[in-house]
């Protein structure tokens, strides 16, 4: 952006490329006069740039590298020492730094676009940072003014919102022991969870009522049919992924023999364990469901 | 008079599971006068708590409810076969109160007071409903803005938002927490 050179920087004169003087030296820029800069301004402050930073500016592994007279880094840490006010805004000249850095972007063959969004994200920042330090102020603004936390100010400080958490948490335990009827009817409002999911002594409960009937039921034995927990487990999966859930005692009660239940339940707590899969129950009193979790590691058991 | 009003309202906030709001009674009960239900009402809610009875009428999110008393925690919970009562993560109360002192407030503002990112704590405010989408801000990007909801209020036991400290007493709470 050239045209925006008379309002950012001044082109200073050109200094000569000492690679010592590129280490960021944290007393260079308190000492520098702050606000010598201003639109058509001489450039003392700024004649310190180093204009000549060669057209092949670097390709770095760990992304692009500012390098100024009074600093040499990645932005990011510009930007942060900017915030701490270690470094002045006035003596960063914003057009070189986008300059170089479009010069920058030409010649890299393949573009990382995560990686050159944040910058010029951060450039963003720190071009508006600066542009509210160039433009003249209104006399209605605090005199405090700054343009980087004018956001944030009227925000309630977290110190307080901690001590709103502690305040909450003492209400939300008062609360917790007071049951109205509509917690028959409605699942409880959890925190971390999105439905409730069952403990594993609902898992069991059920399943040992399961067993009871399974019993009652069997006279059928099946020999030589062996099912190993691998198989029930991929066998577990192809159904969630076809039928999306399952019912957790329909599913073991459909199962041919007692011991095929039992692999299959063991199975289920595999998954459960390996939070492959969820355990749910929707609401209170109601069936057990399993689910195949969506953020699930994609990793085959067999 | 009062005493059969006191009745009538007894009924009313026995049926409803929700809690029931005083717009709602009055609605109900437009030939009563605004000063009468209150009056029962009041001498309502004191019957219960002064009494022996096992449930009391509390205040949840500007409306009346029957609830068991703090007593019975452990035997309802065994009933309702609840170990625990689930609690919101320590996570989910920072951005809960953040949103609470803030409102209408945007997620990037939330970030701004906590320093991290709270996307998946709003996640879950929101599918609880305990927070609500209240609109866009007229910003650069038009990010969403959050707002506590009434389930919110009744969650913590709470009538308004007014009912937390301000600001203010806040700061002192903390500076005598500090001294």
């Amino acid at each position: 952006m050239p045209d925006s050179d008379d309002i950012l920087d001044a082109p200073g004169p050109t200094a000569p490329v000492d690679g010592a003087s590129a280490v960021l030296d944290p007393a260079v820029p308190s000492s520098m006069p702050a606000g010598s800069e201003g639109a058509g301004g001489d450039g003392s402050a700024v004649a310190a740039l180093d204009l000549t930073a060669p057209a092949s500016a670097p390709v770095d592994p760990e992304g692009y590298q500012i390098r100024l007279r009074n600093f040499e880094g990645p932005l990011d840490l510009l930007l942060f020492l900017i915030k701490k006010k270690k470094v002045e805004i006035n003596d960063i000249p914003i057009a070189v730094i986008t300059r170089e850095y479009l010069a920058y972007l030409g010649q890299l063959e393949k573009m990382d676009i995560d990686r050159e969004a944040e910058f010029l994200l951060m450039a963003a920042v720190l071009i508006y940072i600066k542009s509210q330090t160039l433009l003249p102020r209104e006399q209605v603004l605090e005199p405090d003014f700054e343009p980087k936390q004018r956001s944030i100010d009227h925000l309630l400080p977290y110190d307080r919102i901690k001590a709103v958490v502690e305040l909450l948490r003492d209400k939300e335990e008062e609360q917790a022991q007071i049951w109205q009827r509509s917690a028959l009817t409605a699942p409880l409002p959890d925190g971390d969870l999105d439905l409730v999911e069952v403990s594993l002594f609902d898992l069991a409960e059920s399943f040992f009522a399961l067993m009871k009937r399974k019993q009652a039921e069997t006279a059928r034995v099946f020999k030589g049919k062996e099912i190993s927990m691998a198989d029930k487990m991929s066998e577990i999966v192809e159904a969630l992924k076809a039928q999306g859930a399952i019912d957790f005692l329909d599913y073991l009660w459909a199962q041919e023999t007692l011991e095929e239940a039992l692999i299959a339940f063991f199975c289920l707590l595999e998954l459960i364990k390996a939070r492959a899969v969820m355990a749910v129950q929707e609401q209170l009193f109601h069936t057990i469901k399993v689910w195949l979790r969506k953020d699930a590691p994609e990793k085959d058991e067999s | 008079m009062t005493e059969n009003l006191k009745s009538v309202l007894e009924a009313l906030i026995f049926i409803s599971v929700e809690p029931l709001t005083i717009e709602r009674i009055k609605e109900v009960l437009p030939e009563d006068s605004e000063a009468d239900i209150d009056e029962a009402l009041r001498r309502l809610i004191d019957d219960y708590a002064e009494g022996t009875q096992a449930i009391h009428i509390t205040r949840a999110a500007g409306g009346y409810v029957f609830s068991t008393k703090p007593a019975h925690d452990p035997h309802v919970r065994r009933l309702l076969q609840i170990e625990r009562r689930k609690k919101l993560s320590g996570q989910a109360l920072e951005v809960l109160s953040a949103i609470a002192y803030n409102q209408p407030v945007t997620q990037p503002e939330i970030a701004a007071i906590r320093g991290v990112d709270s996307s998946h704590a709003l996640h879950t405010l929101l599918e609880n409903n305990l927070i609500k989408i209240s609109g866009r801000k007229e910003a650069p990007g038009r990010p969403l803005l959050y707002r506590t909801t009434d389930k919110f209020l009744a969650y913590f036991g709470l009538n308004a938002i007014e009912e937390l400290p301000s600001a203010d007493e806040l700061k002192k709470l903390l500076e005598e927490g500090n001294s």
